[in-house]
């Protein structure tokens, strides 16, 4: 148990009062300890219960961090890295209180090597911050989990978002890391030769540790040259199974697309309204986008138009102009805000199952029926080129029974898709609302997690309460 | 018979967590020459074989640690698809689980992405006896922390697999390699010029004077490539399944003499200097093979190495005195043990393999 927090209430105002001074001596004016700040950090996108962390402090260095760290450790006291905030599943609340180390300041591109296709930033650096200053480089950072997300956040949730199929997610991308541990010490995992580490791949088990092993204060990332031709077309659709169908073969085909986005029709009509989308019917709709040469790009929308023909698509419509393509990507971005105007008042949190390609069609119709059954708006979306959808599901918090209704809707998308073969999260992660899918998901490997965890965190002060189901030890290990 | 294969081998595990024993997992014994040292007794994984489920409309196939590796890139091509890693079998009877576990990556590594990337899922006994499964078959999950993946690579001092899902994909519909006459530094230049252009190249490499270049992909854009890199065709002289399992000239004082051999892993644009070797670059220049023409310092190439962004291993040794893997830095050093003591809390499993102290 955590020694500051008693039996894991909040730390004793004794504490915090000690500590906040500490963080004064090192961070001088950046601690922040009003209450709007405090509430702004206390919690991410999605859900909106969260828990308010007792100071924030903004690091502007290793040094400063591994400081705050060390301090922390001291003291017992919970340490929650914070990038932007954007995560979905309740991961920055700081359940036990404690201090918030926001990451924002810590936004420098430390180095690009254009030749090496590669660059290391600190945490705090966004992927749209990142992108701007690759301008003239001829390069470019592809993982867009849509929101502008750190660095280090998108490190820790494992993002992944539209580029996927063709780009991989931050697991594939991410070279290399400096992590400040639990007791407060400098690591660097990976290095400067991307091809491989010496020793256990660290860098591995900190992308996607949500921040519950060590702070990720910088990334080293793989960058790509920006493809000679890009273009994007749209395909609607009679009916859902059709589209989901369409994009089963382009998979198993292996056409390269860059982005394969599914939107239902429930979704289209609310992106229609809320983006503006003009010319499209609420219909089952597929995004793509196509990178390459002006060849290859031809030869996959040719390959892809004939699927979708296939499958009773629309012809394409082609938006080959950057502006007319951002807009249809920005639509695509904003899917959830249009969902969440379908119901002013309301609210709305993300499934995120994943199941194997051959699944999708039974997963993605099943869901359909369920969302039928209970009434509620839930639209459909996903990188389907993955096997990975999301349901939005809105609720209305002052009718009763309507949390609990959606609640249930989204923990039986889990469990179908664990039932499937998949997983309950393809890329937004545990943080605390999974954990009980975790356990069904991953049964007795959750106590080689929860001691991996004691391994790295003796103390578990590192956001405890996320990823891994709090725990005593297992008998026979450490 | 595989449920009674991995019972035996919980046993076995059990057995030597109890009596203070010392386990060397081994499948085919193709890569006993690589790591440090070999000690305990030899816990044979090549019970657990067999393919154990692979849909190709999927790109996913699951199969059981000690099969071979050519039954199962026999089975993938049959339906027209690979493991993009290439993975170097160094041997007939290689198994999936060795290759995993050494974390061995081929040609197409610059490419394609390496072993860890393909891994999906894992099944493992761990160093108490446990049978545990991280992962699953899907191209994503983020449930949890990845351990997974990092069981790639980590010389099976973590566990010992028994099972492993690993992503596939199709094969290219066309390939094709081109040979170019220069000198390394001039190679290593072009490799990273390419690197930045959206080229189908699958795999390079430069030796002896000469630099191949593969493409790979469909028959339109492998022609308009093969013309741009230039060079001429030299499909029927492609070293590639020679470098792959280290059956090339190259390495043959190393592979049948007492030479050792070096691999260097730095950054592709590191230079071309003098380290008294003879070298065999791949990877675009990622990856630098080097066999010593007179007897080199090992800390020589290593700080060379890491002064180039990268470590330098030990692969092949008669005498591995200088230590096979570079050192960790005293807090990396740390979090090793730390992992090593979580998942193999007695020691067991292929002790002083990675690295002495465990
Ligand atoms: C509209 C919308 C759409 C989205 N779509 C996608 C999508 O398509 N794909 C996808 O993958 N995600 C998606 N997300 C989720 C989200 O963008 C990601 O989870 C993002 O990676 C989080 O980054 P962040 O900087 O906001 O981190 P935060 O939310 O601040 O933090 C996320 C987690 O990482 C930890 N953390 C943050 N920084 C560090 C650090 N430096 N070191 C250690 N731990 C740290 C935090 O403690 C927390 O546990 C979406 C979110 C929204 C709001």
């Amino acid at each position: 148990m955590n020694a500051a927090t008693g039996t894991r209430g909040r730390p004793t105002a004794e504490a915090i009062r000690s500590v906040t001074e500490g963080l004064r001596l090192t961070c001088g004016d950046r601690v922040a300890t009003g209450q709007a700040i405090r509430d702004q950090h206390g919690h991410g996108e999605g859900l909106a219960d969260g828990a308010l962390p007792d100071v924030v402090v903004f690091p502007q260095s290793n040094d400063e961090v591994a400081a705050v760290v060390r301090l922390c450790a001291a003291a017992r006291m919970p340490v929650i890295a914070f990038g932007v905030g954007t995560s979905l599943e309740g991961h920055v609340a700081a359940l036990y209180g404690g201090v918030c180390i926001d990451l924002s300041q810590m936004n420098r591109v430390l180095e690009v090597h254009a030749e090496d296709l590669d660059c290391r930033v600190q945490a705090g650096v966004t992927r749209e911050q990142l992108n701007a200053e690759l301008k003239g480089t001829g390069l470019f950072f592809p993982i867009d989990p849509g929101a502008n997300a750190t660095l280090g956040g998108m490190a820790s949730t494992r993002a992944s978002g539209t580029n996927a199929v063709r780009y991989g997610t931050m697991r594939e991308n991410v070279l290399g890391l400096t992590v400040v541990t639990a007791d407060g010490r400098i690591v660097h995992t990976g290095g400067r030769a991307r091809k491989s580490s010496a020793g256990y791949d660290l860098t591995r088990l900190f992308v996607g540790a949500e921040g519950t092993l060590g702070v990720i204060t910088e990334v080293a990332v793989r960058l790509y040259g920006i493809p000679e031709a890009i273009s994007a077309a749209v395909c609607q659709f009679p009916d859902l199974k059709s589209a989901v169908d369409s994009v089963i073969v382009a998979m198993q085909l292996g056409v390269p697309v860059a982005r394969i986005e599914l939107l239902d029709a429930v979704q289209m009509d609310a992106s229609i309204r809320y983006s503006r989308l003009d010319g499209f019917a609420a219909k089952p709709t597929l995004f793509f986008e196509f990178h390459g040469t002006e060849a290859s790009v031809r030869e996959q929308a040719e390959t892809i138009e004939s699927i979708t023909g296939d499958h009773g698509g629309s012809a394409f419509r082609w938006t080959s102009s950057p502006e007319e393509r951002s807009k249809l990507w920005k639509a695509r971005h904003n899917a959830y805000y249009a969902a969440l105007a379908l119901a002013p008042g309301s609210q709305a949190f993300a499934t995120d199952a994943c199941v194997p390609i051959s699944r999708l069609a039974d997963c993605v119709m099943e869901t359909q029926a369920d969302i039928d059954a209970t009434g509620l708006i839930a639209p459909i979306l996903g990188h389907v080129g993955d096997g990975n959808f999301h349901l939005v599901i809105v609720f209305d918090p002052a009718r009763p029974g309507d949390r609990e209704k959606a609640e249930g809707l989204a923990a039986r998308a889990s469990l179908r898709a664990i039932a499937m073969g998949g997983t309950c999260t393809g890329e937004h992660g545990i943080g605390v609302h999974k954990l009980d899918a975790l356990v069904v998901e991953h049964g007795e490997a959750v106590s080689l997690m929860q001691a991996v965890k004691r391994a790295l965190d003796p103390l578990d002060i590192m956001n405890p309460g996320k990823t891994v189901p709090h725990a005593g030890p297992v008998a026979g290990r450490p | 018979m595989t449920a009674a294969a991995i019972d035996a081998l919980q046993d076995a595990v059990r057995a030597a967590a109890s009596g203070g024993g010392r386990l060397r997992i081994r499948g085919s014994g193709s890569k006993d020459f690589y790591g440090g040292a070999l000690e305990g007794d030899v816990l044979d994984t090549r019970a657990l074989r067999g393919i154990v489920a692979y849909a190709p409309t999927e790109l996913v196939v699951t199969a059981r640690a000690g099969t071979q590796l050519a039954e199962i890139e026999d089975e993938l091509a049959r339906h027209g698809q690979m493991l993009a890693f290439e993975p170097p079998r160094h041997g007939p009877g290689a198994t999936l689980g060795g290759v995993v576990a050494c974390g061995f990556s081929g040609p197409r590594r610059a490419a394609a992405g390496a072993v860890r990337d393909f891994v999906l899922g894992v099944r493992i006994v761990d160093g108490t006896g446990e049978a545990l499964a991280f992962g699953g078959q899907v191209i994503k999950n983020v449930a949890g922390f990845d351990v997974s993946r990092l069981m790639a690579g980590a010389l099976g001092t973590l566990g010992v697999l028994t099972e492993i899902s690993l992503k596939c994909v199709p094969l290219p519909r066309v390939e094709r390699t081109r040979a170019i006459d220069c000198d390394a530094a001039d190679a290593i230049r072009r490799c990273n010029e390419w690197g930045g252009r959206p080229l189908p190249i699958s795999a390079t490499c430069h030796v002896a004077g000469r630099l191949w270049v593969r493409l790979s992909g469909a028959g339109p854009a492998v022609s308009a490539a093969a013309v741009e890199i230039g060079g001429a065709d030299a499909d029927d002289a492609a070293p590639w399944r020679a470098i792959r399992d280290q059956t090339h000239p190259f390495f043959a004082p190393a592979v049948t003499g007492p030479v050792p051999l070096w691999r260097l892993s730095v950054r592709s644009t590191a230079p071309c200097d003098d380290l008294g070797c003879d070298t065999l670059v791949e990877w675009g220049g990622a990856l630098r093979w080097l066999v010593p023409r007179a007897p080199v310092e090992a800390s020589r190439l290593r700080a060379w190495a890491a002064a180039h962004g990268g470590h330098a291993t030990l692969y092949r040794a008669q005498d591995k005195s200088p230590g096979v893997f570079q050192p960790l830095a005293p807090a990396m050093a740390g979090l090793h043990e730390r992992l090593k003591r979580t998942f193999d809390p007695h020691g067991i499993l292929n002790h002083g393999r990675l690295y002495p102290a465990f």
